[in-house]
């Protein structure tokens, strides 16, 4: 690698002033996964790496009245093994799981993964079918977006110059909602998605109908997208396999996929019709699990 | 330069290195060890594993400067003067180590899972070893060694136990 | 371990680490030592029968490799030793205009810089010698090394390698094999033809069978280019001592050709070039041939310094050997029985810029194309030709696996057409004993039919289809 200095930052307000000190060109160090794949390969090294992976602010994964809150610097792995997440998202741990493998999972972060916006990033879906937000703290104080704001382009995001990813958060109303997700690459370890996808909804315990559902798809797009046609399809809708199957046909025409070496157009928007109707098919074996339990 | 400060195989290192020097450089080339190899760089092929505060990592992803007061163990760190460890005579008896270079790696790997996991499944070992790649010996007699290590050190811990 | 081995502790061999155990406080050389691992010694009994057969062996070097002792080339360093590093073409045909790398000489810690001029001899290669060590006045593809930097440190070898301005003037290049082989492509290299081998069989009448048989397919299959990704990249240093010898610690499978392109290369006579093979992390084919080594012999020349010189992986995939892509068109005629009489194949092996083991993997991809079935009539063309693309050469199979693809696949389309199940129809056209080969070779313990017959007890074929 190119020669540039190194700094560790002690927690958020420290990197922040960091970035102000060091100017735009610094780059951050989460869990290092990609940068420094990246900084093996630039032409100009940058002026400083901001080593952030000692912040202690920005760790831990906690539910608090503003909802379940992820910490940015917690890694995949962690993501697998929090309890918090394991009994209220199993679609999160099995994004997490989709990530590269262990090593990188035991370095890589939730919050470094969603930075670089790659359309394919796994842990993109879900979040964005729980409506997860996200919060950017900078210079001028902190502001809170939608994830799915957060993705402007293709590995580009929201961020502005010197602006941090600290958490994110899924919302208290959507605490617990049953989610699925389901990813299509071409090995099982270290593949990138061809379609991945996430879903989620509440069954109505009653009358056994889709309440707020809600499905994104990934790598079919130049960001994670909605569905929302499919949505409205299942808004209100009994809770059916002809249903869930009707949903992943609907999402298909809603993605713009593209052909590259890895899969075609035609074949991506399969993938998403079938992997559609599988997220949905997980999460209502969340639901059912969950109220299987709480009837006990 | 960075100075860095830090455990490696139970004994205290300390290096003074450029600051875009990676964990596997620092390894190699400022403490001498080089059973930790080079594959890719990218942390994709797993040949640098290395075990930082218990958790199995790709030394290539890492910066020296990352490591300051943590605790590394890599694949020197494991057999004694009196033996070697289970997993390596595993990995020897049941030939999974054919041209060896990705051996270190795959058995830094193992080691992280048997450190967490004494009695792990087929499909774990598998999931563990999905970041090391191996172009001659293949993964089943690796899955095989694997095997019977846990089952070694399952008995062990048992002696110990029972003492 | 066999019991007639008897394992001893060799006590006097180890070394006392009570120093280390001091702590960091006293002045330890830089590097210390190594972690400990057991040292023990096989001693055999004398006199008496080892039992090999029927043992279980294990690996002689599997112990090193397992305590990360081995030491492959990375591993090894000298003193003084300098790190080298090539700049690739980039480009897939072009003339060098120009080379510019007196800013790269001017950095502190280059010590030296060689381009394709400095090489005494620059043409190798183990049947063709067409292969230049570092590009001459043209580039044949974009993985060709056109500069090569020896530096204090990798880093700033690479450095050294931005620096350096190579002018080019573009030359029509061809990609695609198809249209290499054609009469108006452009030429790879200055020969009239792209083809530069080429095989025929001819057995029996295959005109005449096509026309007596039931049905004919016909079919085209392809496959893509390949390389070998051995885990350790190619690797060697280089030491030119003062009495004009050269020592080269490499990665190569065959150190003897090797020696000789180097004697060649460098215009030494072959006593001179010392070649040790060291072990090796991986070759599969990919490194029966020199790559950097003569690269390393005169950086080594031109500084007195031992060189090292060791591929990225990316370097691994544009330049050095691959397995060929080859398009295989095959007809074949058949009786109603599903009995084929007659099969003519055309392969064309894409061989990218140089030869390297083309010819080796031609005739084998000719040879096998048939399969392991008894064809009366036969007619095999096989090309290799030169695209301007990575080089391909030896791989596991040597074109085996290639046209084993084609021709399963296409006895199974034969065998779905004809309404027979895939494994008789293998069954009713398999080599038996004594069989004669495409070339006339008679052939012994053949098991063909045996070996399936076998396979599909073993895992359930008639219960699978039913």
């Amino acid at each position: 690698m190119k020669g540039f200095e190194y700094v560790s930052a002690k927690d958020a307000r420290h990197a922040i002033a960091l970035l102000a000190e060091y100017g735009p060109k610094a780059k951050i160090l989460a869990g290092g996964t990609d940068l420094l794949v990246e900084l093996k390969s630039v032409p100009e090294a940058p002026p400083a790496v901001i080593d952030i992976t000692r912040a202690e602010d920005m760790k831990g994964i906690k539910v608090t009245d503003r909802g379940l809150v992820i910490g940015a610097l917690a890694t995949h792995s962690e993501i697998m093994s929090s309890p918090e997440i394991r009994e209220r998202y199993p679609a999160l741990v099995d994004a997490a799981h989709s990530i590269g493998a262990i090593q990188t999972r035991s370095l890589g972060t939730l919050g470094g993964n969603l930075v670089t916006a790659v359309p394919s990033l796994d842990s993109g879906p879900v979040l964005v079918a729980l409506e997860a937000l996200v919060t950017i703290a900078g210079p001028a104080g902190s502001r809170e977006i939608p994830l799915a704001e957060f993705f402007v382009g293709p590995r580009r995001n929201a961020l502005k110059a010197g602006e941090l990813l600290v958490d994110i958060v899924i919302p208290r109303k959507n605490l617990g909602k049953p989610a699925g997700f389901q990813k299509f690459g071409l090995r099982k370890g270290q593949a990138l998605a061809l379609v991945n996808t996430g879903a989620s909804f509440w069954l109505d315990p009653v009358k056994k109908v889709f309440v707020e559902p809600c499905i994104a798809l990934g790598a079919v797009a130049p960001v994670v997208i909605r569905a929302p046609k499919a949505e409205a399809y299942l808004a209100g809708k009994k809770v059916t396999p002809e249903a869930m199957a009707e949903a992943g046909r609907i999402a298909a025409g809603e993605a713009k996929p593209i052909s590259d070496h890895r899969a075609s157009a035609d074949y991506r928007r399969d993938l998403i019709a079938v992997l559609t109707r599988r997220s949905l098919e997980g999460a209502l074996a969340v639901a059912e699990r969950n109220q299987m339990e709480s009837g006990k | 330069m960075t100075d860095v400060v830090l455990r490696v195989n139970g004994k205290e290192r300390k290096a003074s290195v450029p600051p875009e020097t990676t964990l596997l450089q620092l390894l190699r080339e400022h403490l001498g060890l080089t059973g930790s190899k080079l594959g890719c760089d990218v942390g994709d092929c797993g040949a640098c594993t290395v075990i930082v505060d218990g958790l199995a990592v790709n030394a290539c992803l890492m910066l020296a400067g990352q490591v300051e007061g943590r605790e590394v163990l890599t694949i020197e760190g494991l057999a004694t003067r009196d033996r070697l460890h289970p997993i390596q005579r595993a990995f020897e008896e049941r030939a999974a180590l054919q041209c060896g270079f990705c051996g270190p790696g795959s058995i830094m790997s193992a080691k992280a899972l048997l450190d967490e996991n004494l009695d792990p499944t087929v499909l774990e070992i598998r999931d563990a070893l999905s970041g090391n790649l191996c172009r001659c010996t293949g993964y089943t007699k690796m899955i095989d060694a694997i095997q019977d290590a846990a089952r070694e050190l399952r008995e062990e811990k048992a002696a110990l136990a029972v003492r | 371990m066999p019991d007639t081995f008897e394992t001893k502790k060799q006590e006097k061999t180890v070394v006392r680490d009570a120093p280390r155990e001091a702590g960091v406080d006293l002045r330890l050389p830089a590097v210390v030592p190594t972690a400990p691992y057991p040292i023990e010694t096989l001693v055999p009994h004398v006199n008496q029968q080892t039992p090999a057969v029927g043992q279980r062996v294990t690996r002689t070097d599997g112990r090193l490799h397992g305590l990360g002792q081995t030491k492959y080339i990375d591993d090894m360093s000298f003193p003084g030793m300098l790190h080298a590093k090539i700049k690739r073409a980039g480009i897939a045909s072009g003339r060098i205009v120009r080379i510019d790398s007196s800013a790269a000489e001017a950095m502190p810690g280059v010590m030296a810089v060689v381009t394709g001029r400095d090489i005494p001899v620059n043409s190798f290669g183990p049947s063709l010698q067409d292969q230049p060590v570092l590009a001459g006045e043209r580039v044949y593809h974009a993985g060709d090394g056109v500069v090569a930097v020896a530096a204090l440190t990798e880093q700033i070898a690479l450095d050294a390698l931005d620096k350096i301005k190579v002018e080019y003037e573009l030359l029509p290049a061809v990609l695609d094999p198809l249209e290499a082989i054609k009469d108006d492509s452009p030429k790879v290299h200055d020969t009239d033809t792209n083809v530069y081998a080429k095989k025929t069989i001819k057995k029996g009448d295959v005109e005449k069978a096509f026309a007596e048989a039931d049905h004919i397919f016909e079919n085209r299959f392809s496959t893509q280019m390949v390389e070998h990704v051995s885990l350790e990249p190619h690797a060697a240093i280089a030491d030119w001592d003062a009495n004009g010898r050269v020592t080269v610690w490499c990665t190569i499978g065959r150190i003897t050709l090797a020696r000789g392109d180097m004697s060649r290369t460098l215009k030494i006579p072959m006593h001179r070039v010392r070649m040790i093979g060291t072990i090796v992390g991986g070759n599969f084919g990919g490194k029966n041939e020199i790559t950097q080594e003569p690269v390393l012999a005169l950086l080594s020349k031109k500084t007195g310094r031992p060189v090292k010189g060791v591929y990225s992986r990316g370097e691994e995939f544009t330049s050095t050997t691959t397995r060929h892509p080859i398009i295989m068109d095959y007809k074949t005629g058949v009786t109603k029985e599903g009995k084929i009489i007659a099969r003519k194949v055309r392969l064309v092996l894409d061989g990218g810029a140089y030869c390297s083991w083309s010819e080796t993997t031609l005739g084998k991809a000719a040879i096998l194309s048939a399969g392991p079935y008894n064809i009366e009539n036969l007619h095999v063309e096989a090309y290799t030709v030169y695209t301007n693309k990575t080089m391909t050469g030896a791989m596991r199979g040597f074109g085996a696996p290639q046209v084993c693809f084609a021709y399963e696949s296409h006895m199974d389309d034969i065998a779905k057409a004809l309404g027979i199940d895939p494994l008789e129809i293998r069954l009713r056209n398999a080599f038996g004993e004594g069989s004669p080969s495409p070339t006339g070779q008679v052939l012994h313990s053949v098991v063909v039919k045996e070996s399936l017959l076998k396979a599909a007890e073993r895992f359930g074929w008639k219960e699978g289809r039913s």
